[in-house]
């Protein structure tokens, strides 16, 4: 073998290629072991030289052929080491931007990013000095990790991330670099981490397991280079806002909001919330020396239904380094928890008993009832408390709750005895702000309850005759017919098919007497008319319903309908029938969203601008089958913040509309992008045969101000994960790139290798055979057989 | 029904022509409030045919409620007419025959629609025949739930008049006589859709035609007659109004006002 093949080898090893387990390979250590003790053993009777000389013979001719077996041969490698990898991780966030003053200093100090970009330059003698062991790549980072390049960082002076996610850039860094080795991480960051180690890390603890496990993932120093300070920053920032999503209507909320506060003088200042641009409450603050979080907690009851905008705003106070982090909002969606129902009842009656059996039934009825027990004409030969009668509230329940109910029923009841005529206009102003109103029949309901010419007649949905008495009650008995709106409409449709819808209407039993009314507001919807009385040559409405303003009113003139829920049993019916109407007058009057014919539906209400927000647009045909092929169109309004959040007028602009067309399932799928912050109000409208049907929906569009809700520099926290990874942290300007620690490269490259088999040669073969046959000789010559 | 124009009745009231007063109408008069006697039998379902004309007199007195008063002995039998009386009487003084499985399934079927039925015994005692008759049907209409006493603080004692509580004596079904110190009935939930009294409350209204009540109350005389007849309303205010009187609005009033007795 020529030695100069060694010469071009720098490494080397010995390899056993023979494939022998364990258990053999103790085997055959065994049998060498018996085979030289009892060797030894045989050979004693010879003097020692000679025993020891054969046993010898004998044990190396057993270890020349085990040897042969393992298959020993020798690995030779020519090897160079591999540089590792270093990341370089920019911080371009937008919190960046902010300017970082020396005490004492004017407001013309550098920006973080600025800092940052004028120390990258020195990367570049780093990069040469290391360029043996180490590998530099610059990344930039803010929602995600992206590659780029040191001069690429140095020229950018304006970084815009929303947010800057620590996080997952090193998961992301991980990724890039699988398989390879990383020898350090450099972060140049303010330490304003949006991501999971900036949450789980609070100011002022240790670094959580969880974010230690995630560092010691990298087997990597992690260098951080703070960029900007505390000192010299001012700053009042709204950084947390916590609130539900949605809320219940007429039920308390609470709202806790979070101020950091820092550079700021002692001294007091207002936060106020509004709704809608209504201030709604107003907390004073505090601020005390040395604390830079305090807490606010506002508590209010929404008072109606739907999507209202909160804000919430501080003042701006003068050298502020941010005043778009003053303000905050919130969308809430406010929806009902239950049905606030108010009965008021002139008298008992089995229509009174069955209508209260029905509410309270249904657990998602909250009811109130009043009901007359005994009236001044009553006798009342007993003292006042030997009986249970409790005083009529009126001015309780028509001035101060009158609000907090969704629906008003007034079953047989008249106003006059109860000096009610002054709570009438209340009771108007309620439907008309959007309450639901039904008036039932009875000798004390319409014009025989005195309601013509007062504020109810005006909300009812029928004209009311003049007078009062027996002359404006018809006591025969009828059955209703329904219009064709009131074959089609939700309240009177007790079956999907018409044919046994009309049956059964023709089946229910008859009702026993009418209030008279004359015909139905131009603005209302008969459903039922009587099937003789006339007025005007029409036949006179029984059940009629309307909207007005926003609350929607029902006037039914009879007070038999329990005999649909009683008498009907005896007939062979079922209770089923007075139930389904009620019930679903009850959801028509309160607007059950489940009862709208048109829905506008988007996934989310609170959006940045330049995203497309997708929405859906369903329309059914009055009997809530798929309406296909529907023409509609979305309005939408937009409406400055500046008027949610501030005193300043609201600017309102309507934008173009984006015309819709329903497909087989009378659903509309819809995409808009709204360009700029600002309450969106959408409304979809579409045209059918009975007129316009529409629903509408707000969206909130904000800017992402994650990044300025906290805006004070977290030096500390760069500085543990330096200390946890045994890298170094630093804080610029003072920073030099000469500290950073890095991991020496682990790996090496090859080159160049030979493997030489050492026992498949003739040469060891000879030599087993030389050993053996001088074994023997000398075994023959001494003796032995 | 012919077809009548009913403008030329809204101008003739406006005119004053139909002058009657409001207050005395109902819209037709089969929606007035009225009770019947169950004919559960052919015989002895009649025992006292003057009492409930006497108590809806009393009930058309002294409350809101419009009435519809019942000739003296009116009663409806098992059938479809059943369910146009959502409140019915049920008195005697003998034993009857078991009802056919029809007639309890239509009862249950009556009570779980709403309808209230009051069982008064007219025999004196508390274990009589009637009542056991009663009892044995009752058994049938509500297999698993059985005959419970009235709680005092039920509404039932507070429907319109104010009734005692334990540690007073008028927490009781009062009636012509005072054999049993509790009203007992069966429980749909916290309903009560069958009421038993063994006292004979119908005995005390009974009235003939020439005003002279027609059984003496014992022992408490008018006293007893007049909380047999509180009773009554509170009956027929519970049958009307149900657990109104239970609703949250109510108990401070209630509460303040419970310490009277009648002396």
């Amino acid at each position: 073998m020529n030695l100069e093949i060694f010469e071009q080898y720098n490494s080397g090893d010995v390899l056993w290629l023979g494939d022998w387990g364990m258990f053999w390979i103790v085997a055959l250590l065994v049998i060498g072991v018996l085979v030289v003790g009892l060797s030894a053993y045989d050979l004693k009777p010879l003097k020692p030289v000679r025993r020891w000389t054969l046993v010898a013979l004998r044990a190396l001719v057993y270890l020349l052929a085990v040897a042969m077996l393992l298959e020993p041969a020798l690995d030779l490698k020519n090897v160079s080491k591999v540089k590792n990898n270093i990341a370089v991780l920019v911080d371009t966030s937008s919190s960046m931007q902010l300017k970082t003053l020396e005490q004492g200093e004017d407001d013309q100090g550098s920006s973080r990013y600025e800092l940052v970009s004028s120390f990258l330059p020195e990367f570049a003698s780093l990069v040469e000095r290391e360029k043996d062991a180490h590998e530099f790549t610059f990344f930039s980072y803010g929602e995600a990790l992206a590659p780029s390049s040191r001069q690429a960082l140095e020229k950018s002076k304006q970084p815009t991330a929303h947010s800057s996610d620590l996080t997952q850039a090193l998961i992301g860094l991980k990724k890039h670099y699988e398989g390879k080795e990383i020898g350090g991480v450099i972060v140049l960051s303010d330490g304003l981490d949006s991501g999971a180690i900036g949450r789980r890390t609070k100011r002022g603890e240790e670094l959580d397991v969880t974010s230690q496990a995630l560092l010691a993932e990298l087997e990597a120093p992690i260098n951080t280079v703070a960029a900007g300070r505390a000192e010299g920053l001012k700053d009042v920032a709204i950084s947390r806002i916590l609130h539900e999503d949605f809320g219940f209507v007429h039920n308390k909320l609470s709202v806790q909001v979070e101020l950091q506060v820092i550079g700021m003088s002692e001294m007091s200042f207002p936060v106020t919330l509004r709704r809608e641009g209504q201030v709604l409450q107003t907390r004073q603050v505090t601020l005390e020396a040395g604390k830079t979080r305090y807490t606010v907690d506002f508590e209010f009851v929404p008072e109606k239904i739907g999507k209202e905008i909160y804000a919430i705003s501080v003042p701006v106070f003068e050298g502020e380094a941010l005043d778009r982090n003053n303000r905050g909002y919130f969308l809430l969606k406010v929806i009902r928890d239950k049905v606030r129902v108010l009965q008021v009842v002139g008298r008992p009656s089995w229509d009174e008993r069955l209508m209260r059996r029905l509410l309270k039934r249904n657990p998602n009825v909250d009811l109130i009832s009043f009901f007359i027990l005994r009236t001044n004409q009553s006798l009342n030969n007993v003292r006042q408390d030997e009986m249970s009668l409790i005083p009529f509230p009126t001015q309780e329940l028509f001035e101060q709750e009158l609000g907090s109910f969704d629906l008003v029923i007034f079953q047989n009841f008249n106003f006059g005895p109860y000096d009610m005529r002054k709570y009438l206009p209340e009771i108007e102003k309620f439907v008309r702000d959007g309450g639901g109103f039904v008036m039932i029949g009875g000798d004390l309901s319409f014009a025989s309850g005195g309601y013509a010419r007062t504020p109810i007649e005006s909300v009812l949905p029928v004209e009311l005759p003049p007078g009062s008495g027996d002359a404006v009650i018809d006591k025969d008995d009828f059955r209703p017919e329904l219009t064709e709106a009131g074959k089609r409409h939700p309240i009177t449709q007790l079956a999907f098919d018409p044919a046994t819808n009309a049956k059964l209407w023709g089946e229910l039993p008859e009702q026993k007497g009418t209030n008279i009314v004359l015909d139905a507001k131009p603005w209302a919807t008969v459903l039922a008319r009587h099937e003789s009385l006339t007025y005007a040559g029409k036949k006179m409405p029984v059940i009629t319903i309307g909207e007005v303003d926003e609350g929607r009113v029902m006037a039914l003139t009879t007070d038999s309908t329990w005999r649909w829920g009683f008498e009907y049993l005896g007939k062979g019916g079922t209770p089923r029938e007075y139930q389904l109407f009620w019930n679903n007058a009850i959801r028509w009057l309160i607007k059950d969203p489940e009862l709208k014919l048109v829905k506008l539906e988007m996934a989310e209400d609170t959006h940045t601008p330049g995203s497309a927000v997708p929405l859906t647009v369903r329309v059914s045909k009055p009997d809530y089958t798929p309406a296909e092929n529907v023409d509609g169109e979305l309005e939408i309004v937009w409406r400055s913040l500046d008027g949610l959040s501030s005193d300043a007028e609201e600017q309102r602009e309507a934008l173009p509309s984006i015309a819709f067309k329903t497909g087989a399932s009378g659903v509309a799928n819809l995409e808009f992008v709204p360009s700029k912050p600002g309450a969106y109000e959408l409304r979809a409208k579409v045209s059918v045969a009975d007129g316009e049907l529409e629903d509408q929906s707000t969206m909130l569009v904000v800017d992402d101000v994650r990044e300025w809700r906290d805006i004070i520099p977290r030096d500390a926290l760069l500085e543990s994960m330096a200390n946890l990874t045994d890298g170094e942290h630093m804080a610029l300007p003072d920073a030099s790139v000469s500290d950073f620690n890095f991991a020496e490269p682990r790996a090496v490259k090859i080159n160049r290798r030979k493997v030489i088999h050492l026992w498949d040669s003739a040469l060891t073969f000879l030599v087993i055979l030389t050993l053996l046959g001088a074994e023997w000789t000398l075994r023959r010559r001494w003796g032995r057989l | 029904m012919h077809r009548r124009d009913f403008l030329t009745h809204g101008l003739a009231s406006a005119l004053g022509v139909f002058g009657m007063s409001a207050s005395a109408l109902a819209i037709g008069d089969d929606d007035r409030f009225t009770v019947s006697l169950l004919k559960y039998s052919q015989q002895g379902w009649n025992t006292r045919p003057t009492a409930l004309r006497r108590l809806l007199q009393e009930v058309e007195k002294r409350t809101s409620v419009e009435i519809k008063p019942p000739p003296d002995g009116d009663h409806v039998t098992f059938g479809p007419d059943l369910f146009t009386r959502p409140m019915l009487f049920m008195c005697g003084e003998s034993s009857f025959e078991p009802w056919s499985n029809e007639r309890i399934d239509m009862m249950r079927q009556w009570m779980m629609a709403g309808g209230f039925l009051v069982v008064d015994s007219s025999e004196g005692v508390s274990d009589g025949p009637f009542l056991r008759s009663v009892r044995r049907e009752l058994a049938r209409i509500f297999p698993d739930e059985p005959e419970r006493a009235i709680p005092t603080d039920h509404v039932i004692y507070k429907s319109f008049y104010l009734f005692n509580n334990d540690q007073h004596p008028y927490a009781e079904p009062h009636g012509r006589v005072e054999v049993d110190k509790r009203l007992r009935g069966h429980f749909d939930g916290d309903r009560v859709p069958v009421v038993i009294s063994a006292n004979d409350m119908l005995g005390a209204w009974a009235r003939d035609g020439f005003g002279r009540w027609e059984y003496d109350v014992i022992p408490g005389g008018s006293p007893q007659r007049e909380l047999s007849f509180r009773m009554g309303i509170n009956l027929v205010m519970y049958a009307l109004c149900v657990n109104y009187k239970a609703d949250q609005v109510h108990i401070p009033f209630i509460l303040k006002r419970r310490k009277w007795r009648v002396q």
